[in-house]
């Protein structure tokens, strides 16, 4: 069997992904940080940033170094991390669950964290540095694991799962509610924290977002190409063969790991995980899970400029994080939603 | 396989099914809803437990993932945004390895495209196309796996006859390669005229098996259908199968 002569001359061998998007996308980033840390109340120049990082020269003065190293730096590292997880638990989560409207908070995950917080918050006034990303985490993690137990028998099935997650989700949200209406005190705290906020960024964060996030990406990577196989159906996965339902709990529980990490370092950062794989696939016009190194340097991009916008639009005061991206996200998740159907229309 | 049987909250999907499907023949299951078909194709791909024996070249087949099939549903879960390129290649990942992509694969993809007629739709997003063209899509997919054996649930259900013709053509050339084809279809007068063998199928029995003319011919077809089906030779000796409406 070969082409016809005259579909040859003409024929254009497409491909799946080009490895220079990637490396664009990673460009990105780097220009992004860079914005990110030279602007604030105080301005530093992009050589003077570079040559401190480097340790070239001390080309500013003390109290700018301190300003830099331990403020700006971290605070632009955290959003990176937070914003390449959630983009990739969104993206990931989309292919699981054959859904393109599926976030990394699909699984009771939000839910979970925000009564992990709300506890925290109860149960001390004092330093929650240290105890309030940890209940977060628990909070996640419980959820989602809740939601694969209520699944049943049923075990790793999407559609069930997705419902569990609405029931888990639900519940935790009515514990919450009533904890809050018990302790008022707490009210302010907590709905600040569910909003979103990367001004608490430290080194010490920044390490062990790193590390949960590492040891995701690392699973992610040596699955991602097999992902492909879970938008089909299970019988047309297993024909290719994947273990459908093995896969899909290994690609849960790596994705669930980055959502309750960005949660326990951030808060809640909504529709970066939608946003984010959406506006790759579309760009690139590619839908496989080829993709995922981008989205997650693209994420990471994102909140960092989200950042960056929170923390000078109103200075000196700081807005949160997640109403920027909402106000970014949700009018290009319509103009999504209308491109569509504007493209079935005109079919 | 012998003695098959799947059991559902205590209902028997598949009864004692002793059958041994020839390689390289097209095979076609046929039968009233609700016989096992589909079921029945589940077990031959592995993904569905069972009672008894079902063995290809003497291993059992359930979760047997060392044979290359290809499966074609009735059914296909189409990707969100996905194209038609990408969506083909993903059946060059049985041979090839999953992310593998390289000029020859390229080239095997578009010949396919072409053969099944879709040439030219490779950059279309898979969710725009009609039915047809998304069935001639999804067996390019079976296809370029160069499987084995090639199992399809109903491939002309959404077709028109124009797209049915074409897309049983193109199954049929696969015979010349040695693949072993099973299929369920409802126009029993297609299968008849592309079916090396068929099996007649009941409340999850096999009521006939065998070469194609004398199934279509006999008792065990009409008592399948309830006695509601007639079968008319052509001159040519082709034949057509056709449910009779009972006056009223």
């Amino acid at each position: 069997m070969k082409l016809s002569h005259k579909k040859k001359e003409h024929n254009d061998f497409p491909t799946v992904w080009r490895w220079e998007i990637t490396v664009i996308s990673a460009l990105c980033l780097l220009f992004s940080a860079l914005l990110a840390v030279s602007f604030g109340p105080i301005h530093l120049s992009f050589t003077s940033i570079v040559k401190t990082l480097l340790g070239i020269e001390n080309s500013i003065s003390t109290q700018d170094r301190t300003v830099l190293l331990y403020v700006r730096v971290p605070r632009v590292l955290l959003a990176a991390l937070v914003g390449s997880a959630l983009a990739t638990s969104g993206a990931v989560y989309q292919s699981v669950f054959r859904n393109p409207l599926a976030d990394p908070y699909l699984l009771g995950a939000a839910a979970g964290a925000g009564l992990g917080a709300t506890i925290a918050f109860t149960s001390s006034t004092h330093n929650l540095t240290g105890i309030l990303p940890i209940f977060a985490f628990a909070g996640a993690t419980i959820a989602v694991l809740a939601s694969f137990f209520i699944s049943g028998r049923f075990f790793a099935d999407p559609s069930s799962l997705v419902l569990s997650g609405i029931a888990v989700g639900s519940f935790a949200t009515a514990i919450q509610t009533y904890l809050q209406q018990r302790h008022t005190a707490i009210l302010r705290p907590v709905y600040s924290w569910i909003l979103g906020e990367l001004t608490a960024a430290t080194w010490s964060i920044v390490a062990w977002s790193t590390f949960y996030i590492s040891i995701s990406f690392l699973v992610l990577r040596t699955i991602s190409k097999r992902l492909d196989a879970l938008m089909l159906s299970d019988e047309e996965a297993f024909s290719l063969g994947v273990n459908p339902r093995k896969l899909r709990i290994i690609a849960v529980v790596s994705a669930t790991l980055l959502t309750a990490t960005a949660v326990a370092a951030s808060g809640l950062i909504g529709f970066v995980g939608i946003v984010v794989p959406h506006l790759v696939r579309g760009i690139t016009h590619s839908s496989t899970n080829r993709a995922l190194p981008s989205i997650a340097l693209v994420g990471a991009s994102f909140l960092v400029i989200a950042d960056l916008g929170a923390r000078t639009l109103v200075s000196p005061a700081e807005l949160p994080i997640g109403v920027i991206t909402a106000f970014v996200g949700a009018p290009f998740f319509l103009y999504v939603l209308r491109r569509k159907r504007m493209g079935h229309n005109s079919d | 396989m012998l003695g098959l049987t799947v059991v559902k909250s205590g209902r028997y999907i598949l009864n004692e099914i002793d059958i041994s499907i020839q390689d390289g023949s097209w095979t076609c299951l046929v039968g009233p809803n609700g016989a096992g078909k589909t079921t029945f194709l589940k077990v031959l791909l592995g993904v569905e437990p069972y009672l008894g024996s079902a063995t290809d070249s003497g291993i059992q087949i359930y979760k047997n993932q060392d044979r290359n099939i290809a499966y074609v549903p009735q059914d296909p879960h189409i990707p969100a945004n996905m194209r038609v390129y990408e969506y083909v290649l993903l059946g060059r990942a049985r041979i090839d390895g999953w992310g593998v992509e390289n000029r020859k694969m390229k080239e095997r993809v578009l010949e396919t495209l072409e053969i099944m007629g879709i040439f030219g739709m490779q950059d279309q997003q898979m969710d725009r196309l009609s039915g047809g063209e998304v069935q001639r899509a999804v067996i390019a997919r079976a296809l370029v796996q160069q499987p084995d054996l090639i199992l399809l649930d109903e491939p002309t259900s959404a077709l028109d006859l124009h797209n049915q013709i074409g897309v049983l053509n193109c199954i049929e050339s696969l015979k010349t390669s040695g693949v072993t084809i099973i299929s369920t279809m409802h126009d029993i007068t297609l299968a008849a005229m592309y079916a090396n063998q068929i099996a007649v199928m009941k409340n999850g029995r096999v009521l006939m098996h065998g070469e194609t003319a004398p199934v279509i011919e006999s008792d065990e077809l009409k008592n399948a259908f309830d006695n509601r089906i007639d079968v008319f030779k052509l001159e040519g000796g082709s034949s057509i199968v056709m449910a009779i409406k009972e006056p009223q």
